[in-house]
């Protein structure tokens, strides 16, 4: 008992308790909703304890709770949870955006209600262990765990092409991952600890050795953030995943993966970050400016809101291997801002989905006329999305692009300017898709009869929306508390890259 | 060397003389009732099999040392206890199987012919002697032929008994050609025997390998790892479904039990040379088990290529030939029975309302049994080696031995197949969960006795994969038993 | 006393001629008949290898094969009759109603 009441056990498996409450329901019952939402917000009441507990100033991990689990001949595998700066925004994150996505299912999900209020636990549950977990093994159970309801959301209430889409989903992640268990199982066995900071303390991997363990994982989170030229699983999962699925999806889920470069390559094998800094560097950037360019021209507007996450998460990946203070911090706030304002703009899109039952833009037009609200606040959301000065999105990509100016990539032999200055044509051309799109949308006369009547915002859809928007004015307008609960760990792990010289790859 | 015979000795085969007895009760009590009354015939054995577990664990468990016993003719040791215990498990749930079977309930051969084959895979995982293998391998084989071809009106369970009878009597007699030579090379029979004169190099190396060979190719055919995988889809698909069950979990077990004891006892200064023969087998199997099942319309077939990619996976542990490996071994065997079992159990359960095998038959089965549809999930991603079940890590410790035997570009292709075999196990879920079905009212109801069955393997099957230390620790006891 | 290797060589042949059998002719029948020549190499070798040996081990082990080879050509024989009965024929090349 006393295990379970340990703050981040309480944080992981409290919607475990609502999953089973859940279990007790039939299956059409709107209960559900009441039972699931309630579960969530008492998780996010749990994880702002934690944060009250949380020490900012400490660079370390904090709260951990490791007990030894399998503990038989050669395996030493321990359970062990805890939080630090980089990833305490993360939790946050999730239990923030989950019951607002529950929320948005009121209306969307009718249809076996109860089963998906439960996968949609069960999937928290996983996202919260994901970055909770300092352990290698049980990261990689939770990481897998994570799957299982995502598919089961994106095939039972996705659109037409749902199967395909949640199988594809499905194969990809779990292709990537498959290799990371090979790497954590070399690891397990030859430095004969799963545990974190051992490992990042008996280090000493040798050097063609870590350059394959990092392959290893980084194909794992390549694939879930995914950067060019393995995001073609991206578009399918989030045009046919429901709105809630698609928050998450982009929200939380896509963040596993920028935060496993962190967590695991960059702790882990700092040398060969250093080495390949300058290959990711340029995945990067490819990301970031194939991910504007394909947007624009897309007609459905959730495709070109699915398009801009691979650019936006190019910014991230970006700043984590400019490993510098400013890029490392920057990209973890560009997470949070990310899931923030990708979140808000599947919720828009959500909402004119149930309206209309489509997604095309040629359908709309002048919708400013008809749903002033809605339209007032989209403008806001991609204003954010594009990084104007003054709302969130701007202070994470200006500070990636701080540190992608001066950071360590300068140690390799393309140079930080050109990385910097080709992230920042991805700004324009970010502009430019979002300023199209709301102009589609919104501006102009009202071409088509049927968007005349179309009623604005609801009650509970402005209480869905204004959240994520008080988030947005205060990380643009202050966003020093955020970077407060990051900085420190942040420079504790830049600190592990000061002594090392970039070398060519051997 | 026929001392008198002590406890010990009567300890050691405790399970066998307890099936002996159970199954001339069963032999009796089908002479003696009438027809109609011979429903207790299935429920007679399953209190005999479950009396039988109970006695093994408590009373048949060997000492720390394992001991040759009864002439060199059998071994007590911990793989030969644990295997047997599987066997039994086995045993006991394709008997549960049966129980609304009304064409086998009545008739007490087919009780008698199951408890017999199982009486072989106890003595199988116990062999220690090469006559004693050849015995014990036909008892086990002869009754199953005749268990596969038990539905005389059905063509296709004839078709499959003769198939299944012409392979495995094939296979035995190049197996048993091996063995006459080693016998003639090493002077003895025994395994034990055989590896010491191995050891003492009196052997040359050549003939070695090529008794080798001979040998694998009797075993292979048990464990149904390619190229000797021909006869196990036919035979699963036609053969009635709770002996499928049996003979791709007990009795592909046994094989295995017996391939991990020969190679790593008998063969062990040809290590490199079977290790690369298994290898290559392994690859094989995986690879083909995995592709050839991507397009299969029918569940029993596409789990019969599941089973030979399975067979695959298992060998990776085989061919570490280290502790870690033959522990993953036996651990991958406890949790694929379990797992296989519940798998089957849904396809028994389902056939018998629908009538079908065809996997497009299975759209709309969340709906009409949630329960059902939450085994085949749960067996299905255990299969996948999606954690929290124990399939996972079953897999994880086969790749983990192949990683430590560094033998890294085996576990590569293991986890590379892994990813094929998602994609099927997939699709089934996929219609059993998405696809909408066009009898979604009717309820599909489970049978008592078969649900606590399912509800048994499947509790089984979340215990091996959270819970691990347990098992594992049986494992290892086993393994270490080998070395 | 012939020499060991003599035997080996016949038994060799013998079995090669059963495999041979088993592979080519599609005659259920006659590819009993070639696993029991199979069989009966081995039993060959068991013999010679004990006489040679001078211990009666292999020759009581060849009374266990012919008892395991009665049983099993017992059972084939009777699944070769039910077949029969449908078929009417007990070529196996007849026996293909299971594909994929």
């Amino acid at each position: 008992m006393d295990f379970l009441l340990q703050p981040l056990n309480l944080v992981i498996f409290f919607p475990l308790l609502g999953v089973l409450a859940l279990l007790f329901l039939k299956e059409r019952e709107s209960l559900a909703r009441w039972v699931s939402l309630i579960t969530a917000l008492i998780t996010f009441g749990i994880s702002l304890w934690v944060l009250g507990l949380f020490d900012a100033a400490n660079p370390d991990l904090q709260l951990t709770v490791v007990r030894d689990w399998i503990q038989v001949a050669g395996w030493n595998i321990r359970y062990a949870v805890g939080v630090d700066g980089l990833s305490i925004l993360l939790v946050l994150l999730t239990t923030f955006l989950t019951p607002i996505a529950i929320l948005s299912t009121w209306r969307a999900v009718e249809d076996r209600v109860r089963d998906f209020q439960l996968f949609f636990l069960l999937l928290e549950v996983g996202m919260l262990g994901v970055f909770l977990a300092q352990e290698l093994f049980l990261f990689y159970i939770f990481w897998e765990f994570t799957l299982v309801p995502m598919y089961f959301l994106i095939g039972i209430w996705g659109g037409p092409k749902r199967m395909y889409a949640a199988i594809k989903f499905f194969l990809y992640t779990m292709a990537g991952s498959i290799l990371m268990l090979l790497a954590i199982l070399w690891l397990g066995i030859n430095q004969g600890s799963f545990y974190l900071p051992d490992l990042i303390a008996i280090g000493g991997i040798p050097a063609d050795i870590q350059y394959w363990l990092f392959i290893a994982f980084a194909a794992a989170f390549a694939i879930k953030v995914p950067m060019w030229p393995l995001h073609s699983w991206l578009p399918d999962a989030h045009v046919q995943a429901p709105t809630a699925g698609s928050v998450i999806l982009a929200g939380v889920l896509l963040k596993m993966g920028t935060y496993g470069f962190l967590r695991f390559n960059l702790q882990l094998f700092p040398q060969t970050s250093v080495q390949l800094a300058p290959v990711m560097g340029v995945l990067a950037v490819i990301g970031i400016i194939y991910g504007a360019i394909v947007s624009y021209p897309q007609s459905d507007v959730k495709k070109l809101v699915a398009y801009s996450s691979i650019s936006h998460l190019g910014f991230v990946v970006l700043g984590l291997f400019a490993l510098n203070q400013q890029g490392i911090s920057g990209a973890i706030l560009q997470m949070v801002n990310h899931g923030i304002s990708t979140g808000a703009l599947f919720l828009i899109v959500g909402f004119i989905y149930e309206r209309r039952h489509t997604r095309e833009m040629d359908e709309f037009g002048g919708l400013w006329k008809v749903m002033p609200v809605y339209a007032v606040l989209t403008l806001i959301v991609a204003l954010s999305s594009m990084g104007l000065p003054g709302l969130n999105g701007f202070v994470g990509e200006f500070t990636i692009l701080l540190g992608a100016w001066g950071g360590g990539v300068a140690n390799g032999p393309y140079g930080s300017y050109l990385f910097a200055g080709l992230a920042a044509v991805g700004v324009i051309l970010a502009a430019v898709y979002m300023l199209f799109m709301f102009q589609k949308l919104f501006l102009g006369p009202v071409t088509n009869k049927k968007n005349e009547g179309l009623k604005d915002l609801s009650a509970r859809e402005l209480a869905i929306l204004i959240p994520l928007l008080v988030l947005i004015f205060w990380i643009g307008l202050y966003p020093q508390p955020f970077f407060a609960l990051i900085g420190p760990a942040v420079a504790k792990l830049t600190a592990s890259f000061s002594g090392i010289a970039y070398l060519p790859i051997p | 060397m026929f001392g008198s015979i002590t406890t010990d000795m009567v300890l050691a085969i405790l399970p066998e003389i307890a099936l002996l007895v159970l199954i001339a009760v069963v032999f009796v009590t089908d002479l003696v009732v009438d027809e109609k009354r011979r429903g207790i015939l299935a429920w007679t054995s399953i209190i005999g099999l479950l009396i039988t577990m109970l006695l093994t664990a408590f009373f048949a468990q060997p000492g720390a040392e394992a001991e040759t016993l009864w002439g060199g003719m059998l071994r007590h040791d911990w793989l030969a206890y644990v295997s047997k215990l599987i066997f039994l498990f086995g045993a006991l749930i394709t008997t549960v199987f049966t129980l609304n079977w009304d064409s086998v309930r009545f008739k007490g051969e087919f009780y008698v012919l199951l408890l017999t084959s199982t009486l072989g895979m106890t003595l199988m995982g116990a062999s220690a002697d090469l006559i004693m293998l050849f015995l014990s391998i036909e008892t086990t084989s002869i009754p199953l032929y005749v268990l596969a071809g038990f539905l005389t009106d059905d063509d296709r369970s004839t078709e499959a008994g003769f198939k299944y009878l012409l392979f495995g009597a094939m296979t035995t007699a190049v197996m048993l050609y091996g063995f006459s030579l080693l016998y003639g090379f090493a002077g003895s029979t025994g395994l034990y025997e055989i590896s010491a004169a191995i050891g003492a190099g009196q052997i040359p190396a050549a003939a070695l390998a090529g008794a080798a060979v001979l040998v694998l190719v009797g075993f292979g055919f048990k464990v149904a790892m390619a190229p000797l995988h021909f006869w196990a889809p036919d035979v699963y698909e036609g053969a009635p479904t709770p002996i499928t069950a049996f003979l791709s979990t007990a009795s592909k077990a046994a094989g295995f039990v017996v391939l991990t004891r020969v190679m790593i006892a008998a063969f062990s200064s040809v290590q490199a040379e079977w290790q690369l023969m298994l290898a290559i087998a392994a690859v094989i199997s995986m690879t083909l088990g995995n592709l050839v099942a991507l397009s299969q319309t029918n569940i029993k077939r596409l789990l019969a290529y599941s089973s030979i990619a399975h067979a695959g996976y298992a060998l990776l542990g085989v061919i570490a030939a280290s502790e870690l490996g033959a522990a993953s071994v036996v651990y991958y065997f406890l949790v694929y029975v379990v797992t296989n079992m519940a798998a089957f159990g849904v396809v028994i359960v389902v056939s018998r309302v629908i009538g079908s095998d065809e996997i497009a038959d299975y759209a709309g089965l969340s709906r009409r049994s949630p329960g059902l549809a939450l085994v085949m999930l749960l067996a299905f991603l255990s299969l996948a080696g999606i954690p929290p079940l124990g399939g996972f890590i079953a897999k994880v410790l086969v790749f983990a031995a192949a990683v430590q035997a560094e033998f890294v570009w085996l576990a590569v292709i293991g986890v590379l197949n892994a990813i094929i075999g998602l994609y099927y196990y997939l699709i089934v879920l996929k219609v059993v969960y998405l696809t909408p079905g066009k009898d979604e009212q009717k309820a599909l109801p489970t049978p008592r006795p078969q649900a606590v069955a399912l509800v048994v393997s499947i509790v089984l099957l979340l215990l091996m994969g959270t819970v691990f230390a347990p098992w594992y620790q049986w494992a290892l006891n086993s393994a270490s038993a080998l070395f | 006393m012939v020499p060991v290797s003599y035997y080996l060589a016949l038994a060799a042949i013998l079995f090669a001629l059963g495999a041979l059998g088993v592979l080519i002719r599609r005659n259920a029948i006659i590819i009993f008949m070639s696993i029991e020549l199979m069989l009966n190499a081995a039993n060959l070798l068991f013999v010679a290898f004990a006489r040679s040996f001078e211990s009666l081990d292999g020759q009581i082990y060849v009374f266990f094969v012919i008892a395991v080879a009665a049983a099993e050509v017992a059972v084939g024989l009777a699944l070769i009759v039910t077949i029969f009965r449908t078929k009417h024929s007990i070529d196996i090349d007849e026996l293909s109603s299971m594909k994929g």
